[in-house]
């Protein structure tokens, strides 16, 4: 593992009208890496991001930057620039003062300053808007400018809080695109707060998420959809079938009244569990063959494939993500392999999870 | 096209109502006659004793050196309470402070000359140019704190945080940032100001003494004498002062306007070549 260059050590933000909004945070962020703070609105996200830039105080913890203690550094000798979620752009100065302000504030060259926010713009493909108003630029064109101004000061942490969340669904997506490849061509390390499950599973080396001021998990995005913690993060990240079960003994659960195989072990019998089944793995059957047999109720296309929901006896709701499409109201079959089954435990945390995981995955 | 033709003739009436005693000022300011019963002939002799008249003028620079001065302090001590009242966090003490401050807009200017008069005699100030230029600066603050206030508001503190987390110092932040963005309120804080100070006749009538006069008064003392046409000549030479300063300004707001415009256009066409 390389040393971490940023670590958050028990962070806790406590409000003065009593709001916990953090608590007992801690981080470790890996240089050149792309992580993403996902959680609902509301979750503390952008305040963890306030406390690395040093806008926010943290009333308990530890920050640690590059080895160093850094709770009392004032933000502007920080060693980390951020984009603004509504870009926070000067409107007083054209592009180019803007994303000359940091250089001009360390009193470099004026032709120093000129060749690096040529290149900045040119990273950020506008180049030849340098004396351009802010007030010209679209929503997409300003977020770009957002981006040179911060990396053009070279910062060793780039700071994005909801970048995209303000443009179109179509620029989001080239946006993302083109923010993965400058992070991987830049070589440095972004964190990048969302609340859309879907951009930071496609764009992060690591997912963190939160819920009410707390870091639910955090692992690779495939970790992550593979093997949710709990019904909150099996729920908002990607779709799926969550359902009430039963651990009857290692690799075996019961749930719909009917026993299955699976990949999980490590709990008590007839433990209480959740099952989790996404409804990408549900292939469709006849009724003869499928381990479940459930009844089509509605079907929508969605382009690249048809999403059925379905019912089954006891009026659990399934939902099947297809690319054939299947009849309104007849009854089909549904099989799945043992390792699409994922079992959570209720109130597990995150460390007993993964200790778990490694422990049984050894055996 | 009815409405169109009642509405435009409303419209003329009301100028014609506002303008009307001014140009008759004027008309009147080049009569040959001396006083305003009857217009018997064309003359500038008015103008010729304006001109000749030392005092006159000298009064006419003490106005707006005062005028000046006072607007400048004003505007730099309100703009300043502007910030300080944007900067309370509890919105109570917020609102508390910009009522007091709205207080004394609308207080008459009668009861703040009066008071100026108890305040300046008790703590024994001499009356002259000083006191009238500190009861100036206080009642030119109010203005510019509302003027000034708006625009403190629309600063998105996101800005603020912006500036700090690229390096800026808070003095930076400050000079860089902050008082850009406000300027459009400082100015027209400033111009408010100055012409309140210009127009001011009750407050500076309480405090000003023996030796100093600004124009409002001396009009006023003159006036009171019995009616001079040099009164209407200095009016005269006033209104067309203060015209050519808006026409002036509508140019140069015109000119940087079309000169923006052009330069836009310009880097379109630059751009859209590649």
């Amino acid at each position: 593992m390389e040393k971490p260059i940023i670590e958050l050590k028990q962070i806790t933000k406590r409000y003065d009208d009593g709001f916990t909004a953090l608590e007992n945070i801690n981080m470790t962020i890996e240089p050149g890496k792309f992580y993403s703070l996902l959680g609902p609105s509301g979750s503390g996200k952008t305040t963890i991001l306030r406390i690395i830039a040093g806008f926010t105080d943290a009333s308990e913890g530890e920050v640690w930057f590059e080895g160093k203690k850094i709770n009392a550094l004032p933000a502007n000798q920080r060693k980390v620039n951020t984009v603004f979620q509504n870009y926070a752009l000067f409107p007083h100065m054209d592009v180019f003062d803007n994303v000359a302000f940091g250089l001009t504030l360390k009193k470099m060259p004026k032709k120093e300053i000129r060749e690096r926010v040529v290149n900045a713009l040119k990273v950020v493909q506008l180049p030849g808007y340098a004396n351009r108003e802010i007030s010209e630029l679209s929503g997409g064109q300003q977020q770009r400018v957002a981006i040179a101004r911060a990396i053009v000061n070279e910062p060793k942490v780039l700071l994005l809080d909801e970048p995209l969340s303000a443009l179109d669904m179509k620029l989001r997506k080239d946006m993302q695109y083109e923010l993965r490849e400058l992070q991987q061509r830049l070589k440095i390390t972004f964190i990048f707060v969302t609340h859309d499950q879907e951009e930071a599973l496609a764009m992060s080396d690591e997912i963190f998420v939160m819920n009410d001021g707390k870091v639910l998990q955090s692992g690779t995005p495939v970790d992550i959809y593979d093997e949710p913690i709990n019904h909150f993060v099996a729920n908002f990240i990607g779709e799926s079938n969550i359902l009430p079960g039963k651990m009857v003994q290692d690799f075996e659960v019961q749930f719909v009244g009917k026993s299955f195989e699976c990949a999980d072990a490590g709990m008590r019998p007839n433990e209480k569990v959740e099952v989790v089944l996404r409804p990408e793995d549900l292939d469709i059957t006849t009724p003869e063959q499928g381990k479940l047999v459930v009844k089509v109720d509605t079907q929508l296309f969605r382009g690249d494939h048809f999403e059925i929901v379905a019912y089954d006896d006891d009026e659990n709701e399934w939902l099947i993500h297809s690319t054939n499409p299947v009849k309104d109201g007849k009854q089909i079959g549904l099989t799945f392999e043992p390792e699409d089954i994922h079992v959570m435990r209720f109130g597990e945390k995150e460390t007993d999870f993964d200790a778990r995981l490694e422990q049984y995955e050894e055996e | 096209m009815k409405k169109v033709k009642v509405s435009s003739i409303y419209l003329i009436l009301v100028f014609v109502l506002l303008y009307a005693p001014i140009f008759y000022l004027i008309f009147f300011s080049f009569n040959q006659g001396g006083d305003m019963n009857q217009f018997t002939g064309f003359t500038w002799e008015h103008y010729a004793t304006l001109f000749a008249d030392q005092r006159m003028i000298q009064i006419v620079l003490n106005t707006l050196l005062l005028a000046l001065l006072s607007s400048l302090v004003a505007t730099l001590v309100g703009t300043f309470g502007a910030l300080g009242i944007a900067a309370r966090k509890q919105k109570r003490l917020r609102s508390t402070f910009l009522t007091l401050n709205n207080v004394l807009m609308v207080s008459p200017d009668v009861i703040i000359g009066a008071s100026f008069l108890i305040l300046f005699t008790s703590l024994g100030i001499s009356l002259g140019f000083g006191s009238v230029l500190i009861s100036h600066i206080a009642f030119s603050i109010p203005i510019v704190v509302l003027l000034v206030l708006p625009k403190v508001n629309e600063l998105d503190p996101a800005l603020l945080n912006a500036a700090q987390d690229l390096g800026a110092t808070r003095w930076q932040t400050f000079s860089r940032v902050i008082v850009p963005f406000i300027t459009p309120g400082i100015f027209s804080g400033f111009f408010m100001a100055f012409t309140y100070s210009l127009d001011d006749f009750a407050v500076t009538f309480f405090v000003t003494g023996n030796g100093f006069a600004t124009l409002a008064v001396e009009i006023y003392s003159r006036a009171r004498q019995g009616i001079s046409l040099e009164i209407n000549a200095l009016s005269a030479v006033m209104f067309v002062f203060a015209l050519v300063l808006v026409v002036g300004y509508y140019f140069i707001d015109q000119y940087s306007r079309t000169r923006r415009q052009k330069r836009k256009n310009h880097q379109k066409a630059g751009v859209m070549i590649p």
